[in-house]
């Protein structure tokens, strides 16, 4: 229950780095629909942009996720939040973290961003009111002090995505 | 033990019986991973490739290049034995998932070097995925409207709940809360949750899931779940139960795979017919071809996945099928159509679409199926019968050549794609 500092800071392994490239070109090349990455030199850090898909309650609003990745990654998941404002969502609290489980406890590591991306844009999309979950204020309050949603015991309850 | 047939013994080099260092492994017997990779149990440890150059394969894990890969029992995948390896989750007393369709107890084999027929049957696999996500992507626009419509008539009620208010159990949560599809076409393939599902959605799942062999990072993709903190201060009685936690993700994985691999978990031993699909139909067609005349294995373990799949596994179930167990029996009357759509001589032209009576007739020849039916060509009906079926002599009439085969599935596959736009299909006289 302790707090850290987002994910650990650990330059990324070699096949990290590898598979990163790699799936960076194939995003640059076959970009998952309604998502934009302004490749930068961090490598370890994708900022992406998000647009609500039309026909949702999201439609023409755009939300920034944060992707992280650790040093073992593929192997350990990257840590995703939205950088608040963070979109309205009865899973998705203010401070940008997301109840999702691919990004904990089912991760795969045969999953890629662009996958996780369009699971979270099929969360966004099927969202039928703009709402914070019931406990935001008292888990945002638990998380004050910069702990990174991978430390989260969650609890996947909601199959509706 | 694995498959003697696909199999094709080689002989390794001393340096690729360890781990060529891709990850720090902890916890390998390095004893035992040299026999296994000796013994072609596991596919030895190359060095990857950063590109790929000639007809080497990626492990869509570490996404290098290599020679050869194992592969999933259940879903067929490809994984290098060092990401293999690095699969077994630490400290987790769940069995081991597939990292690609989440069945538990998660298996490879290793049979060598993919054959050419493999590898072009592959193309068509992902061709046809291709194919698929752009009808899904058209299903999603319809989708938006539909929701735009649902969404004028719900009016929002009861939305989340408190995590620790309600006694919840698994199987119940959230399953009828709101009834809007779009995504949750796959949530609703959970089977903990059936009130979800109706009647078009399933149609629609049969539209798109049950054609395609290959749609994890697609299944993967939607078939998550969402939740909300964990709180240790509230009862522990509520945690999630772990042995609900190996329950859930294979129950959310979907398309094809989804149905065949339970039941081919466990006939694993005649894995040279894995009846994942078409892909493997053909796979064990050209394996047939290889092994010459040697007769088949007895295929029971696909009749479960027939009898879920009739659309599919019709083709994948009796490509091995044993040309002599063919007997024209009653059902003939739906077999014929089906021969004379068959193999036409050399241009291989085939057709399908028997229709969904075909799929009962699967009592009485259980395993036969298209490809052998129109390789043996059995019952023409006798005005249809061309020259080039004279020399039928009941030995299976398989295309010779890796074109032929190719031919042959991808008419195979345009007469499915046929099949799923008309239901009934060709009309016979």
């Amino acid at each position: 229950m302790t707090s850290s500092s987002a994910p650990s800071r650990k330059a990324l392994s070699k096949i990290a780095c590898n598979r990163l490239q790699k799936e960076l070109v194939e995003w640059q090349v076959n970009p998952p629909a309604g998502f934009k990455h302004k490749v930068t030199d961090n490598l370890q850090r994708w900022v992406i942009e998000v647009n609500g898909a039309p026909g949702t309650l999201y439609a023409n609003e755009t939300y920034q996720l944060q992707v992280d990745f650790p040093e073992h990654y593929p192997m350990e998941a990257p840590q995703v939040i939205f950088v608040p404002p963070a979109p309205p969502h009865p899973h998705i609290y203010s401070n940008g973290h997301i109840c999702l489980d691919i990004l904990y406890d089912s991760w795969s590591p045969a999953m890629t961003v662009s996958s996780i991306c369009i699971s979270i844009l099929s969360m966004l999309s099927s969202s039928t009111v703009k709402q914070r979950p019931a406990d935001n204020d008292r888990y945002v309050k638990n998380c004050r002090n910069g702990r990174s949603p991978k430390e989260t015991r969650w609890w996947f309850h909601d199959d509706k995505v | 033990m694995g498959n003697k047939l696909g199999r094709r013994r080689q002989v390794v080099d001393e340096k690729y019986t360890r781990p060529q260092g891709l990850y720090q492994h902890r916890d390998v017997d390095h004893k035992k991973l040299r026999k296994l990779i000796l013994e072609s149990k596991l596919a030895p440890c190359f060095p990857g490739d950063e590109e790929c150059t000639c007809d080497l394969e990626e492990c869509p894990i570490c996404f290098l290049y290599y020679p050869s890969l194992n592969r999933s029992r259940c879903c067929m995948k490809s994984i290098c034995t060092e990401c293999f390896l690095q699969m077994k989750t630490p400290n987790s007393t769940r069995p081991t998932q597939c990292p690609f369709c989440k069945t538990s107890n998660y298996a490879v084999e290793y049979r060598g070097v993919k054959t050419k027929e493999e590898k072009g049957i592959e193309q068509i696999e992902e061709q046809r995925v291709i194919e698929a996500k752009i009808r899904m992507r058209q299903q999603e626009l319809q989708d938006d409207e539909e929701r735009m419509q649902k969404r004028l008539e719900i009016s929002s009620s009861g939305r989340m709940v408190v995590p620790g208010e309600v006694e919840y159990s698994s199987t119940s949560v959230p399953a009828s809360r709101f009834p809007v599809e779009g995504e949750e076409i796959v949530a609703s393939q959970d089977s903990r949750a059936p009130l979800t599902i109706r009647p078009p959605l399933q149609t629609r799942q049969n539209r798109y899931f049950l054609s395609i062999n290959d749609v994890e990072s697609l299944a993967s993709n939607l078939g998550c779940r969402v939740g909300s903190p964990f709180y240790e201060l509230e009862e522990s009685g509520k945690r999630r139960n772990p042995a609900y936690g190996d329950a859930a993700p294979s129950a959310q994985y979907v398309t094809g795979d989804r149905f065949v691999s339970p039941e081919m978990a466990l006939p694993a031993e005649s894995s040279s017919s894995p009846s994942g699909g078409l892909a493997c139909a053909i796979a064990a067609l050209a394996e047939r071809q290889q092994i010459g005349g040697e007769s088949s294995l007895n295929y029971n373990g696909n009749m479960s996945a027939f009898n879920m799949l009739p659309g599919r596994s019709r083709v994948s179930s009796g490509a091995v099928q044993d040309v002599e167990n063919y007997t024209p029996t009653e059902s003939s009357n739906e077999v014929s159509p089906d021969s004379r759509m068959a193999v036409t001589g050399d241009d291989g032209e085939w057709g399908v679409d028997h229709g969904s009576e075909v799929a009962e007739a699967g009592t009485s020849y259980t395993s036969s199926d298209t490809i052998e039916e129109a390789g043996v060509a059995a019952l023409p009906p006798p005005d249809e019968i061309e020259g080039s079926f004279q020399n039928v002599t009941g030995r299976p009439i398989i295309p010779e050549s890796f074109e032929e085969q190719m031919m042959l599935a991808m008419a195979v596959s345009l007469a499915e794609a046929r099949a799923m736009t008309s239901a009934q299909g060709v009309a016979w006289q």
